[in-house]
């Protein structure tokens, strides 16, 4: 027996269900899919030195068109007949409308040809899989695509019922394992798509239906019609089972457009922009993922490009939001020359890795954070919007900018905030009930800073402190505490620094931090 | 006519009666909105006290000290440690940049953004635009080295934005000034007390227990009251 046939006759697959969506003469449909299918029409191939018929469809083939006579043959034999060459970008887009239509019944799915989609349904009720074929064509059909659906225990039964359902001129066969044998019987060997020669065979031997050859005897089938005979008596027996060669998603996360005419302006641009984020989104929302970043490439007149990943702070699929991603790059980007095509692409997401925390607080809408972090970037300055964390030096004031976390830790939170978010009634917090996890205990009022400092005098006595004169404020040393002398960065060549830290109360005015650097006196703050 | 313009003027009357006892007055409708206002309890007994149970949300409150030292900083560091615990974002919108990073327990800061501005009028074009955000229920804008004239190039209208914004999201702000900012400003509360340099080695619920305030007239009052004078 060839290696190609794989038998998997042990273990009950009694549950295995394989759907096969036909789409019949899918390269004219995926052409004529908008323009309707009431008039006869062919596809023509017109690159070769006499125009020949690819294929055709039941209309213009009841008029005597077929496959394979000259362009002018069959326009002489259905004068009405509308020709048409071959759009692989047609072709591409019904293909992805295909498997976007199959991805919102089940995940696992198989190209197996053009127009030709397998369907593993074990995700799936056996209950449910006629409603849900049911669905899926008129969903098709609302789209332009006219298709069929066979229903099988195998990928190679569930073919067969497809043929049978597009023989028979209905929707959807299924071919169910007990009505099995009774339903082949109905079927003739064309339906088998097997070669010409093992049909003759066949009819030479008075076997007409299918269920007639499946009744017979496996040996002898063997013994008479070797590997071809086997293969098909395998298959009609639900013996012959094979893995599907799954299709990846990414196929849908992408769309290309080209320009029939080239944009020198953004306003167009932006508009195509916004259809084709809509379309996307549209197409993985049926998926049930989402983005985490926009990949765009622009095409230009002159042969240069722009590519660019735009990250999504979360996972989302809100056109609104992808569009405002997108523009918002565009805007600050200036086109030298004109745009020809323009590609985008979805990174998909990984919803387990998104999962919250359950008692975590965390941001509400991580895109309009991000959108109002650039907004306020745009007003104040890229380096002065940050979460503060201190940094390991002992210079007094030194602050790192971090990103604020999206999610706060648990560990901080007060039992009365848990209890919240559990549905209790909020208790009011102290502040100095809290628990004092990381850092130092802070005590005393607050330090607000001056951040350069003011230049002072100081009137010492003994050393200490007596009276202080600076444009910010002057007065008389009613109180004070100090000094502590901090330095460092002394192993830094000319990053050493000294001082003398003093704290004193002014009369009248409050208690200010005087700074002694050796060469002067600086008033650095004041607490409050 | 004049039979058909007597009926009118009844109808009128009788209208009125019923009207007048159906539909409240302007006043009546601010006093009843004032007392569904939902507050933000702040866990410190004297600002609660004098805002009428905490912070009210949807509005703006102001905090004057007139001078340094006068508890500003301690109070906002409340409001940040209170607002970490209970896993709330805070927006610090930082006038001049005199922010201390040493002067803030560490954890607090987890859930802090800090904006420095330059100036008062920048600080407001930050706030209309950060307003706008779910993420933040309270933002806190320190102008404490402000000069009063500077809060004068804010347009009027930014103020009410904002106050609307904040209505919206049930957000909460509160300036830190030296002096009244805006009449958009519902609640304004003057910090009477000093602190003294013993203070710098007290706990802060010390500090914040001896801090006293003193609720400033508020507008609203002040504006029914110019209306009933004029």
């Amino acid at each position: 027996m060839r290696n190609a046939i794989r038998e998997d006759q042990v273990g009950d697959h009694a549950l295995s269900g394989y759907a096969v969506v036909w789409c019949r003469d899918f390269r004219l449909q995926a052409v004529k899919r908008r323009r309707g299918s009431g008039e006869p029409a062919a596809l023509v191939d017109d690159t070769q030195r006499q125009s020949i018929v690819l294929c055709c469809n039941a209309l213009a083939a009841r008029s005597g068109v077929e496959p394979g006579i000259p362009t002018v043959q069959a326009l002489a034999r259905c004068p009405q007949l509308q020709v048409d060459r071959p759009s692989p970008a047609a072709e591409l887009a019904a293909a992805r409308m295909l498997l976007e239509g199959a991805f919102g019944w089940v995940p696992g799915i198989e190209e197996t040809g053009p127009g030709i989609l397998t369907l593993d349904l074990a995700t799936e009720p056996p209950a449910q899989w006629h409603e849900s074929a049911s669905r899926l064509h008129d969903r098709l059909a609302a789209l332009g695509l006219e298709v069929v659906i066979g229903l099988g225990e195998t990928p190679a039964l569930a073919r067969l019922a497809a043929q049978a359902a597009l023989h028979a001129g209905i929707e959807v066969w299924h071919l169910r394992r007990e009505e099995r044998l009774g339903k082949l019987d109905q079927l003739p060997l064309i339906i088998a798509e097997t070669g010409a020669n093992l049909n003759d065979k066949l009819r030479l031997w008075g076997l007409q239906t299918l269920g007639a050859f499946a009744r017979l005897r496996r040996e002898e089938v063997a013994a008479r019609l070797g590997d071809e005979g086997v293969e098909l008596w395998l298959r009609l027996t639900g013996r012959l089972r094979r893995p599907l060669r799954l299709a990846k998603l990414e196929q849908l996360f992408e769309a290309h457009h080209d320009f029939d005419y080239e944009v020198r302006e953004r306003d167009p641009l932006l508009f195509v922009v916004q259809r084709v984020l809509e379309q996307l989104a549209g197409r993985v929302a049926q998926t049930g993922r989402a983005a985490t970043a926009v990949h765009f490439l622009l095409t230009f007149a002159d042969g240069a490009c722009h590519a660019k990943r735009l990250a999504l702070p979360e996972p989302t699929l809100d056109p609104g939001l992808l569009f405002r991603l997108v523009s918002g790059h565009l805007d600050a980007f200036e086109m030298k020359a004109a745009v020809v095509a323009l590609r985008l692409r979805f990174e998909p997401s990984d919803p387990v890795a998104s999962q919250k925390t359950l008692f975590g607080a965390g941001l509400k809408n991580r895109h309009h954070y991000e959108e109002t972090l650039k907004r306020l970037r745009k007003i104040v300055g890229n380096d002065r919007i940050g979460s503060p964390r201190p940094v390991d030096s002992h210079r007094p004031g030194l602050f790192d900018k971090a990103p604020l976390p999206a999610e706060l830790s648990d560990s901080h939170r007060s039992s009365q905030a848990r209890q919240r978010d559990c549905g209790r009634p909020a208790r009011p917090i102290l502040p100095g009930a809290l628990s004092q996890g990381a850092g130092p205990p802070v005590t005393g009022p607050t330090l607000r800073k001056y951040p350069l400092g003011f230049r002072t005098s100081v009137q010492l006595r003994d050393g200490i402190p007596l009276r202080v004169e600076s444009s910010r404020v002057s007065g008389v040393v009613t109180a004070w505490a100090g000094p502590w002398k901090s330095g460092g960065d002394w192993w830094h060549q000319g990053q050493q620094w000294e001082r003398r830290e003093w704290d004193v109360e002014l009369l009248n005015q409050g208690i200010f931090r005087l700074v002694e650097t050796g060469r002067e006196w600086l008033l650095e703050g004041y607490y409050d | 006519m004049s039979v058909i313009g007597k009926s009118k003027s009844e109808a009128l009357d009788s209208l009125r009666k019923q009207l007048g006892r159906q539909i409240k007055s302007g006043t009546v409708l601010l006093q009843e909105r004032e007392q569904k206002t939902i507050r933000l309890v702040t866990g410190l007994d004297g600002l609660n006290a004098s805002l009428g149970g905490g912070l009210p949300q949807g509005q703006l409150t102001e905090i004057i000290g007139r001078g340094p030292s006068r508890g500003g900083g301690v109070i906002m560091a409340a409001l940040l440690s209170g607002a970490r615990s209970e896993g709330r974002y805070v927006m610090l919108l930082d006038i001049g940049a005199g922010f201390s990073i040493g002067s803030f327990p560490e954890k607090d800061l987890e859930s802090l953004l800090w904006v420095s501005c330059d100036s008062a009028r920048q600080a407001v074009e930050a706030l209309d635009v950060a307003t706008r955000d779910e993420n933040f229920p309270l933002f806190l804008l320190d102008g404490r080295d402000c000069d009063p004239s500077d809060w004068n190039s804010v347009r009027a209208q930014q103020w009410y934005r904002i106050l609307n914004q904040l209505r919206q999201r049930e957000a909460v702000a509160v300036i830190f000034a030296r002096s009244e900012v805006t009449s958009a400003t519902k609640h304004r509360l003057e910090l009477v007390s000093r602190l003294a340099l013993d203070d710098l080695h007290q706990e802060r619920e010390t500090i914040l227990s001896r801090t006293r305030f003193q609720p400033l007239r508020r507008v609203v009052e002040e504006q029914e009251e110019q209306l009933r004078v004029g």
